[in-house]
């Protein structure tokens, strides 16, 4: 773990406890951090190691209930009215807006997807991914070339496998290079594979983009946004179930320090590949949803500049955070949207065919944002989302101030 | 083929005038910093306002250009790097593409998606060598990084600031106690990189065009490969890496590119390299600790 989370742990016993429970990560770490302390990684591994039934208090979830906090009926009801209330309106959003919007709400669905597959891999296992196109954009490719031979549910399924062989070729990269050069790495890779294989006449039409139609059954916008929507739901299950697995906690543990979860005896080979091939496989149909949305694929959807947007929107949300991340996402997404309907542009498709100053200004926003998060605001959207995410789950809505004294002693009882 | 060969060498010293302001960096503050390319544009974008389209003196535009580059770099050591000072590398790194990010953004504001040229600052017929034709600013970039290399390698192994930069990233405490500021040598380290930024930019931009992002999307990341290829810590690393990496990158365009006929030679080029140089020889070429 790096030094800004080894400062957390410095505090005392009540440091980790902190660090859990808001269950955000600031950025990933790397082996080659300039000074670690050992001791607090060490423990959390431990503690998040050990079975949930033998300890039930000390591996609480992030986002559990506080010790000697009790809720009420009343309390209950709230919550579930709350959720309840969250849960339709995001379903029941697409049926009263125009398709314009529907189709806008489509590819704010497809970012958070794309967020949270950034997040598997640079969140979770805590490996730097700046060629995340590569992922997204061989999923888009595949789709486009399979739904042409045969049907979408192929086309589907093999953009997802595609992105999950290419993340597994630079996992295998990632067990030997990591740190700023794993950074550097990915960055090559993303333009070789936004280059040379978007580039492939024969796979993707070369410069001119291959056509991806849409099944007959999503053909509306309002299909496709239920489509897009249960996708994001299996996606965040899946991220919400592994993180509940010795899979997930073994993941989490590497990110925090390879050798103390190597000592540990994990096996850091397997779960780093396999961090790296669920975030491909995510970016793999997150393509083949952006394919589709769009009708049309080509090289220019993919490229760098777009990678970026998606590394900073994940950051921007809070690594660690699903709520936020989908929170960062459908803002990035709507962004040129937005600005292009307030500057009088009426491009309701890709925003990079319109006017070239709307697409440049979510990165320059965003990079703004990112750069505020890093220095200000570490956890990004997900650390503010806190209280609201500590309260659906049954907490109080603020939490009580931490006194590492009385916690001991309460340890101690 | 011998043609590719005499371009490679000269578009190598770019990237390697770029390398050896990321290998001051790498040395000073051990991350590696993606907005030394930006450091370049804005630099070359001032001396076209002022030269080009002000009819200001080259030498005056150009001193503009690096004090720009310089403020940059200062502003974003105290509001991007030095809150981060304590934080991972890779926490930084992400930073410095932040950086990038926004200063491309706001050179598409301010100067609108347009390629400028820059007037050459050696004019002149180009010259035939081997049967390539080079412009004579491309020999002086040649020139230009050859000084460059040498005296900073001198200033690193001679001088006691060169030292005290050395000191800074590998052991920070110890440095403060025999007396070092570090934010004054985080300021000079920063300040240092964006003025050798400014100077691979103002070189480069009459090569190519002046357009937002110019530095940053064609040249920065072959220039990360040939300073890895030198070592990440060696000047005459940065140096030898800047023409191996632009050889190698103009023989896979003429063998992958015109022969085999595969799309994007020159990327998938500095990949392979990029990924081979890692797995084989991490240390680089010339590369050692310190």
């Amino acid at each position: 773990m790096a030094t800004r989370s080894a400062r957390v742990g410095d505090e005392g016993p009540a440091g980790g406890e902190t660090r859990r429970e808001t269950g955000v990560v600031p950025i990933p770490d790397s082996a080659d951090a300039p000074t670690v302390t050992r001791a607090p990684a060490t423990e959390e591994v431990a503690t998040r190691l050990r079975s949930t039934r033998s300890l039930p208090a000390k591996a609480a979830p992030a986002g559990a209930p506080a010790r000697g906090f009790r809720l009420s009926r009343v309390g209950i009801a709230s919550r579930a009215t709350v959720a309840a209330l969250i849960a339709a309106g995001v379903l029941l959003l697409p049926i009263p807006l125009d398709n314009v919007w529907r189709s806008r709400m489509a590819l704010a669905v497809i970012f958070a997807v794309i967020g949270l597959s950034v997040n598997v891999i640079t969140g979770h296992a805590g490996q730097i991914s700046l060629g995340h196109q590569a992922f997204v954009g061989i999923g888009a490719f595949m789709s486009a070339y399979v739904v042409a031979r045969f049907n979408f549910a192929a086309g589907f399924l093999a953009a997802g496998l595609t992105g999950a062989m290419l993340a597994l070729i630079l996992g295998l990269v990632a067990l030997r290079i990591r740190g700023l050069y794993l950074a550097l790495i990915t960055l090559a890779f993303g333009l070789m594979a936004e280059n040379t294989i978007f580039g492939i006449r024969g796979f993707t039409g070369g410069g001119a983009g291959a056509p991806a139609p849409r099944p007959a059954l999503f053909q509306s916008d309002l299909a496709y946004v239920y489509l897009c929507l249960a996708v994001l739901a299996a996606s965040l299950l899946v991220d919400w179930r592994l993180l509940r697995t010795k899979a997930g906690r073994a993941v989490v543990a590497l990110r925090n320090d390879e050798r103390v979860a190597a000592t540990l005896g994990i096996n850091v080979t397997q779960f780093k590949l396999l961090a790296f091939v669920v975030g491909g496989f995510m970016a793999g149909m997150a393509g083949s949803l952006f394919a589709h949305w769009n009708q049309f694929v080509q090289a220019e959807d993919f490229e760098l500049r777009r990678a970026l947007v998606w590394v900073l929107m994940a950051v921007v949300g809070g690594l660690g955070s699903r709520a936020g991340i989908v929170i960062g996402s459908a803002f990035f997404a709507l962004f040129d949207f937005v600005v292009a309907d307030i500057a009088g542009g009426s491009t309701w498709h890709l925003p990079l065919v319109g006017d070239v100053l709307v697409i440049i200004l979510a990165p320059l926003f965003g990079a703004f944002l990112l750069l505020l998060t890093l220095t200000l605001y570490p956890g990004g959207i997900g650390q503010q989302l806190l209280p609201v995410r500590r309260w659906l789950a049954g907490g109080p809505f603020l939490e009580r101030a931490h006194r590492p004294s009385r916690e001991k002693k309460e340890e101690r009882d | 083929m011998r043609q590719f060969l005499v371009i490679g060498l000269f578009t190598g010293a770019i990237y390697g005038l770029l390398a050896v302001g990321l290998v001051l960096v790498y040395k000073g503050a051990r991350v590696f910093n993606f907005a030394q390319g930006e450091f370049g544009t804005v630099a070359a974008y001032v001396v076209w306002v002022f030269h080009t389209n002000g009819n200001a003196p080259y030498g005056l535009a150009v001193f503009a250009g690096l004090l720009v580059a310089v403020a940059l770099g200062l502003i974003m050591e105290r509001l991007v790097v030095r809150p981060l000072f304590d934080a991972s590398r890779i926490t930084l790194l992400v930073a410095t593409v932040g950086v990038a990010l926004l200063l491309i953004g706001a050179m598409f504001v301010v100067g609108k998606p347009e390629a400028r040229v820059l007037a050459p600052a050696v004019g002149g017929r180009s010259l035939d060598i081997m049967g390539a034709a080079i412009l004579p600013q491309q020999v002086l970039a040649l020139v230009i990084l050859g000084v460059l290399a040498a005296g900073l390698w001198l200033f690193f192994s001679r001088t006691n600031l060169g030292l005290a930069v050395l000191a800074t990233s590998q052991d920070p405490l110890a440095t403060r106690m025999v007396g070092i500021s570090l934010p004054g040598m985080s300021r000079f380290i920063w300040g240092f990189a964006a003025l050798l930024g400014g100077i691979a930019g103002i070189v480069a931009a009459p090569i190519s065009f002046v357009t937002p992002g110019f530095m940053t999307t064609t040249w920065l990341v072959p220039a990360f490969a040939a300073a890895i290829l030198g070592g990440m810590t060696s000047l005459p690393g940065a140096f030898i890496g800047g023409e191996l990496v632009g050889v190698a990158q103009n023989l896979g365009i003429y063998f992958l590119g015109q022969r085999l006929a595969l799309p994007g030679p020159s990327e998938l080029t500095v990949f392979a390299l990029l990924l081979v140089v890692l797995l084989v020889r991490p240390q680089g070429l010339l590369g050692k600790e310190a």
